[in-house]
């Protein structure tokens, strides 16, 4: 039998021939693991491609896309799976390629300014400018006035409590005129009393992200934490130092070592109260569900308040998550992509998220009604008041240096919460490291 | 002379053409690897030492900024403590597992019932999972509910360190945990060593009446000088690298105080997008390692005069 020698290079060579034609006449050139053919020109179908993460446990991105692909059923949209814990490495890796899917979902809204600056996100300020006035999170994208994505959830941080251990040491549920210093006398009286009737649980849990401290200083002091003083933080570490050194909340170090978490101690009642994001919420109303978690009544108040000042609207703070356009996008795909920037913001799309327990960025009233009407949440005064009635602050404003300052921040929060150094000698490095850009 | 013994122009050539053969056959063994080397390592080097010079941060052009990344790195608090912590880990560290692992070797250089499983058992953490042995040492170094301190409870210890929670205690807790894990891989290295010393010497020594001390001083140490030197070698350049332990015990701190020079590096270039500058961390860092092995070789090479 004559063998063809020349077939097997002579095949590949046209096979590499075809894909290279492929690519110039397909729309779709962002590749990655699911390339897809994105535009066929005979029926007008679009396929878009869209990051996510953690799809199992992770049901908004199939949400948003069942919702925006009943309303057009010419545009198909395929989620391309990240893992979560090196998300922005593997997009950066994406981007730099020029693999990065038509849709970038921006899990962390720091990086917006280092992705919008990179030239990789696509300008979406119109879409922004016709969105509801119900939308809150937008001005987390926005970098020198033009807005590089769209908010789909808006989490906020609030004051979850347990109101049976809160009964059984026989202390006052929260009221929304909480401040600092009341929320850190009730968790230690909540701790003594709780002893005394026999239980081990603590009057608070703290857990060991600096946004847990942080957070709160720079949305409640109204300061700039750019500005390298953070002199201001000082109160909102001392009432955490106050609370470990009097065993009220399990320490620092505790919970670094032993790698608690935080469902665990709220969900297994080993405190009463947690200051923790709106995500736990849906969490909480699962792990009860499934058994994970005790069977409790449990509510959410207001974050505490520096004063009194702002206890009609309580300021808390959060950071949106949101979409963003790849800016290398072909233009056979950029409409349906607006288009899709545009359904996740919308009242539709935020009643969807509402039902899986995520708290939407559009928040209008029926928004809320429909949030409430989640089976097992707490439908008292207070939460509807908590979740309906704050300012949430970003955690994260908009800067080119802020990855580096909260690394800086970052250093001085396990600093001064494992105890290694005082309060104002780690502000006051932190400070320095910033003005120096020690970073 | 007979024509048989005389190498003929065709025997001649028929010989070379074989020593082709066999020298392309040993390139064709070489070359996967050698390729390997230089597309995965060789490549990357000399890109870090062109990318040290340039302010490139992963998205557009990469411009040449001179030695300002160098001056802005010694001029850098940050690492500067991360480069006294690296020294600050790699010395005990490097003393502690060679003394260590060198009389485990000795110890376990024996003929005794069971001894395969304690050379198993030392050799074991070097075979586990990394991210698990962290949450293990954690759990135990635990300030309040670590069974460490509990214990140093029970003999009296009123005020126990805090461990990886302290700033003072973080560093040594790193390295009692980095030279547990790998104190069992060098021990092997030293026992393959001590199988090479011909027991004659010790039989030797032993009826000359020298005691174990002397015979460990005259026979095993000159015998293990080899190894001990390679094991240097190695373990001062894993020292001085050392990344992923400290990432997962105690992410640099508590404050600064574990931030290592592999650390800052994976910071600056991963989480900041600051890749020119990141690099040319990464190239002091090679300096370092450079240096420190080139001074053992130069010891090395004097001892064996």
């Amino acid at each position: 039998m004559k063998r063809n020698y020349w077939a097997v290079p002579v095949a590949a060579a046209l096979a590499l021939g075809l894909t290279a034609c492929g690519g110039t006449t397909d729309a779709d050139t962002t590749g990655g693991d699911d390339a897809t053919t994105s535009s066929d020109a005979g029926s007008g179908d679009v396929t878009l491609t869209m990051s996510g993460w953690s799809l199992a446990t992770t049901p908004e991105f199939q949400t948003l896309v069942d919702g925006f692909e009943s309303e057009n059923p010419g545009v198909t949209i395929e989620i391309k799976e990240y893992d979560p814990n090196e998300y922005e490495n593997l997009m950066l890796t994406d981007m730099t390629s020029g693999q990065a899917p038509d849709i970038i979902t921006i899990k962390q809204a720091k990086f917006t300014y280092q992705w919008a600056e990179g030239g990789q996100l696509y300008d979406v300020s119109d879409i922004v400018s016709g969105l509801s006035s119900d939308v809150s999170g937008a001005g987390s994208y926005e970098v020198d006035g033009v807005n590089y994505a769209v908010p789909y959830r808006q989490d906020s941080w609030f004051l979850f409590y347990n109101k049976d251990l809160f009964d059984q040491a026989g202390v006052e549920a929260p009221t929304k005129a909480w401040t600092w210093d009341e929320y850190t006398g009730i968790a230690q009286q909540l701790t003594t009393n709780l002893a005394a009737a026999g239980s081990t649980a603590k009057g608070a849990y703290l857990h060991s992200w600096q946004s847990t401290v942080q957070g709160f200083a720079n949305a409640q002091a109204d300061a700039d934490i750019f500005a390298g003083d953070y002199g201001y933080m000082k109160p909102f570490y001392d009432y955490n130092i106050t609370l470990q050194q009097a065993g009220a909340q399990e320490s620092y170090g505790n919970v670094t070592t032993n790698k608690l978490t935080y469902q665990a101690q709220f969900g297994k009642q080993s405190a009463a109260m947690m200051l923790m994001g709106s995500w736990y919420a849906a969490t909480l109303l699962s792990q009860q569900a499934s058994g994970d978690a005790d069977s409790f009544t449990w509510g959410i108040a207001p974050a505490p308040q520096v004063d009194g000042t702002t206890l009609e609207k309580p300021i808390t703070f959060g950071d949106p998550t949101g979409m963003a356009i790849y800016a290398k996008i072909d233009d056979a795909k950029l409409e349906a992509a607006q288009d899709f920037l545009a359904y996740i913001a919308s009242e539709k799309a935020a009643t969807s998220l509402v039902e899986i327990g995520i708290m939407p960025s559009s928040f209008s009233d029926s928004v809320s009604d429909a949030y409430f009407a989640q089976d097992g949440m707490p439908t008292d005064d207070l939460t509807k008041f908590a979740v309906g009635t704050r300012e949430t602050r970003p955690e994260n404003p908009v800067g080119e240096t802020i990855m580096e300052v909260q690394s800086v921040l970052g250093i001085a929060h396990t600093s001064i919460m494992s105890e290694s150094s005082g309060v104002d000698e780690a502000l006051a490095l932190a400070g320095e490291d910033v003005l120096n850009e020690n970073w | 002379m007979s024509a048989t013994t005389a190498t003929t122009p065709t025997a001649k050539s028929r010989k070379n053409a074989l020593r082709r053969r066999n020298t392309l056959l040993g390139w064709s063994f070489i070359l996967p690897n050698f390729i390997g080397f230089a597309l995965i390592t060789m490549v990357p080097i000399v890109a870090l030492f062109y990318i040290s010079f340039t302010d490139w941060n992963a998205f557009g052009n990469a411009g040449w900024v001179g030695f300002e990344n160098y001056a802005d790195l010694f001029g850098n608090r940050n690492f500067r403590i991360a480069l006294v912590n690296t020294f600050y880990y790699a010395i005990p560290h490097i003393l502690l597992t060679g003394v260590i692992s060198l009389a485990l070797a000795v110890l376990l250089n024996r003929k005794m019932r069971g001894i395969a499983f304690f050379r198993t058992a030392a050799f074991f953490p070097y075979i586990t999972s990394i991210v698990a042995i962290a949450i293990v040492w954690n759990l135990l170094f635990s300030p309040d509910y670590g069974p460490i301190n509990q214990i140093l409870g029970v003999f009296g210890v009123d005020n126990p360190p805090g461990w990886t929670t302290s700033a003072d205690w973080s560093m040594p807790a790193v390295i009692i945990v980095g030279t547990w894990r790998e104190m069992g891989y060098y021990m092997l290295l030293f026992l393959a060593g001590l199988q090479t010393i011909p027991h004659e010497l010790y039989e030797a020594a032993t009826l000359d009446g020298a005691g174990k001390w002397k015979q460990f001083l005259h026979i095993t140490w000159p015998g293990l000088r080899p190894t001990t030197f390679f094991i240097m070698v190695m373990l001062t350049i894993g020292s001085f690298k050392v990344f992923d332990l400290i990432l997962v015990m105690t992410d640099g701190g508590p404050g600064t105080s574990t931030l290592v020079i592999s650390q800052y590096i994976y910071q600056q270039g991963i989480e900041n997008n600051k890749f020119g500058y990141s690099s040319a961390a990464a190239v002091v860092l090679f300096f370092i390692c450079l240096a420190v092995t080139l001074v053992q070789f130069a010891v090395n090479r004097r001892n064996e005069r």
